[in-house]
């Protein structure tokens, strides 16, 4: 009898014990996980209500947010996006609550490691989403200024400033994650080292006949030519 | 906010020692030593012998000059007036050269002349540019008698110019202005007005001075501030205008950046005036018209149509947000047009400039992105004007630009309709 109780009754007693010890705790967290989708739902449709009435898509188009979206296959639109991410992270946040509801001690050590590194995440996206907004920005900058000036390669040139900036926030962004923190320092130093330096080279080679021309017509005491090129319009 | 130029000891002691005047003719300055003289000369002549009974000031307002234009003015004087004087003199006539202080532009320098002129109780003034060549001493007379004798507010200069001459305004602004606001006013951003002390008093009202209106948006500002407000707006014929060759370095996207997006602010100011309005009227005139000999422009298709070209290959992903996909698809034939076929027609041009006055008005893009990629398009109609006219005398120009504006007219009422 004593060796039924022992290898048999004893360990289902002590099962049903941590089950029922446990069932709480898995209820709650069905019911935490519920109320999150539900909220989360409700929430998402509050969002998309309140960016609609300020106009948050006008905004998102005029900064590049819409392009981008677009260029990344989301054809939602940018108040329906946030809206649904708004949702998400509520879903989300009570899907953690209900884990750690549950409280199995390899679970939470793992939730906390991932909170401790959580701000590190929302860091390196906030930095890719504004690398991604000024290299936009500083890229149609340079592009609509080279046109102007008459540059050839002015697609180049606003590639070459979008591209830059990006790659700058990629590193800030992996740094930031501890993502082989010196190799992609390193390598982004020696990558843009080299650009400018072949550009330098670039330019002093290529533009030398440019420089001694612009030297001449503005350093030179001679009244400028007039070959008859120039154009005297006044826009005004 | 920038404190008012008046506040400052030695401008005040300036004041105080002149009191009250009756005229007060501005100009603005920068690094113009080698023509301002003349400028200055032919202001003190037209002072002196048009208004010989008035009390009158000449107030110049610089921006820094390095090359001594302010000791210019300081020094200027005419020495022998009987060759241009029937009377001589009685009232007093008083020089102000002072640098002006906010963001370096001839906006700013006005804002100077309108506060010295509010200081000292003006009853009428003019601003003259400080680069002419071709100012008389009739000009100070054609602008401020208007204003002195028959109760104008403002004044707006009428030139002869150079077919190829007043782009900007002969493509944008005048027709835009007379469309919008109902006006003829030949010369919108001219350069050289007259207006009444009242109306300066009216400007320095207006919280401009950070923006555009503080650079080369100020002309179509003034103009327009005038005719928005029911100020009484007339004309005076000048003649030819002649000045030193512009800057080479002087950059054209930020000139047209700030002209039309002045113009293009304006119409948000006065969108409830400008859309009631639904025919253009004269503006009288005043002084006697001429026909002037004008100096040659020296122009360069080839290269207007390559920036043109250049632009309609890298800029279409900017334009695409802007105008519409029939517009586009003209513009991209056109860039692969034969330099002799290149023809920028009067409805595409105005259907450009009224997209990009929504696209402005509803943020599209970034204000300075927008209408800078207006640059290479506006050098495109210009190429395609210049050949239009190549063979055109000056009034066969001006019936070009009438129909333009007839365009312009005739487009305004879906424009308004799409403005909301």
């Amino acid at each position: 009898m004593n060796f039924l109780q022992r290898i048999i009754i004893e360990p289902f007693e002590s099962c049903y014990e941590k089950f029922l010890t446990f069932m709480p705790n898995l209820l709650t967290s069905l019911a935490l996980l519920i109320i999150g989708i539900v909220l989360g739902g409700v929430l998402r449709i509050v969002f998309l209500k309140i960016f609609r009435a300020v106009k948050l898509d006008r905004a998102a188009k005029r900064v590049g947010l819409f392009e981008m979206l677009a260029r990344g296959g989301i054809k939602d639109s940018f108040s329906a996006f946030v809206a649904r991410l708004v949702g998400w992270f509520v879903v989300f946040t009570f899907a953690v609550v209900a884990v750690q509801t549950l409280k199995i001690p390899t679970v939470e050590n793992l939730l906390d490691r991932f909170f401790l590194y959580l701000p590190n995440v929302f860091t390196a996206v906030v930095i890719l989403l504004f690398g991604y907004l000024f290299g936009n920005f500083f890229g149609r900058a340079a592009l609509i200024a080279s046109v102007n000036a008459g540059l050839r390669q002015s697609g180049m040139v606003g590639r070459f400033v979008k591209i830059t900036i990006f790659i700058l926030s990629v590193t800030m962004a992996m740094e930031q994650l501890g993502i082989g923190r010196d190799t992609v320092l390193i390598a982004f130093a020696i990558i843009f080292g080299g650009i400018v330096l072949a550009l330098a080279i670039a330019f002093g080679l290529g533009g030398k006949d440019v420089a001694r021309n612009y030297l001449k017509r503005n350093i030179s005491s001679d009244d400028k030519e007039d070959d008859g090129t120039r154009d005297d319009i006044d826009p005004l | 906010m920038m404190n008012s130029v008046v506040e400052r000891e030695d401008i005040q002691g300036r004041i105080n020692e002149i009191g009250q005047a009756d005229i007060l003719v501005g100009v603005p300055s920068y690094n113009n030593a080698r023509s301002i003289g003349h400028v200055v000369r032919a202001v003190q002549a037209g002072l002196a012998k048009y208004f010989p009974d008035r009390k009158t000031v000449l107030v110049n307002s610089d921006g820094g000059s390095k090359d001594g234009t302010m000791d210019v003015v300081h020094t200027t004087t005419i020495d022998d007036f009987h060759s241009i004087l029937l009377s001589h003199r009685v009232e007093s006539f008083s020089k102000i050269a002072i640098p002006y202080h906010g963001i370096p532009g001839k906006g700013s320098a006005f804002r100077t002349i309108f506060e010295i002129a509010q200081a000292l109780n003006v009853k009428a003034c003019a601003v003259v540019d400080s680069d002419l060549r071709s100012i008389t001493p009739e000009w100070i007379e054609l602008l401020i008698t208007p204003v002195m004798r028959d109760g104008y507010d403002y004044v707006a200069p009428l030139y002869h110019r150079h077919k190829y001459d007043g782009t900007i305004t002969n493509s944008i602004v005048y027709p835009l202005t007379r469309a919008l606001y109902g006006k003829n006013v030949r010369q919108p951003i001219g350069g050289d007005f007259g207006f009444s002390g009242k109306l300066a008093g009216f400007y320095l009202t207006k919280d401009v001075w950070e923006t555009d209106v503080a650079r080369y948006g100020i002309d179509i500002w003034m103009t327009t501030t005038a005719i928005a407000n029911d100020f009484r707006v007339c004309q005076a014929f000048l003649g030819a205008k002649i000045h030193d060759a512009k800057d080479p370095g002087a950059d054209l996207s930020a000139m047209l950046y700030q002209v039309v997006g002045a113009t293009f602010d304006l119409m948000e100011e006065y969108q409830s005036m400008w859309k009631r309005v639904s025919a253009n009227e004269a503006v009288p005139v005043f002084g006697f018209t001429y026909e002037v000999g004008l100096e040659p422009v020296g122009v360069n298709i080839q290269r207007m149509i390559d920036k043109f070209t250049l632009g309609a290959q890298e800029l279409a992903g900017v334009w695409r947000s802007i105008l519409p996909a029939e517009t586009l698809r003209f513009l991209k034939r056109l860039a692969h047009a034969a330099p002799e076929k290149f023809r920028m027609p009067d409805e595409i041009w105005v259907d450009t400039i009224y997209n990009f006055a929504l696209a402005a008005h509803r943020n599209a893009l970034n204000k300075e992105h927008l209408l800078k990629s207006l640059t290479p398009l506006y050098i495109g109609r210009t190429a395609s004007f210049v050949i239009e006219a190549w063979d055109s005398s000056g009034p066969e120009v001006e019936e070009k630009i009438d129909t333009l504006c007839g365009v312009y007219e005739k487009f305004k009422p879906s424009f308004a309709d799409r403005w909301t």
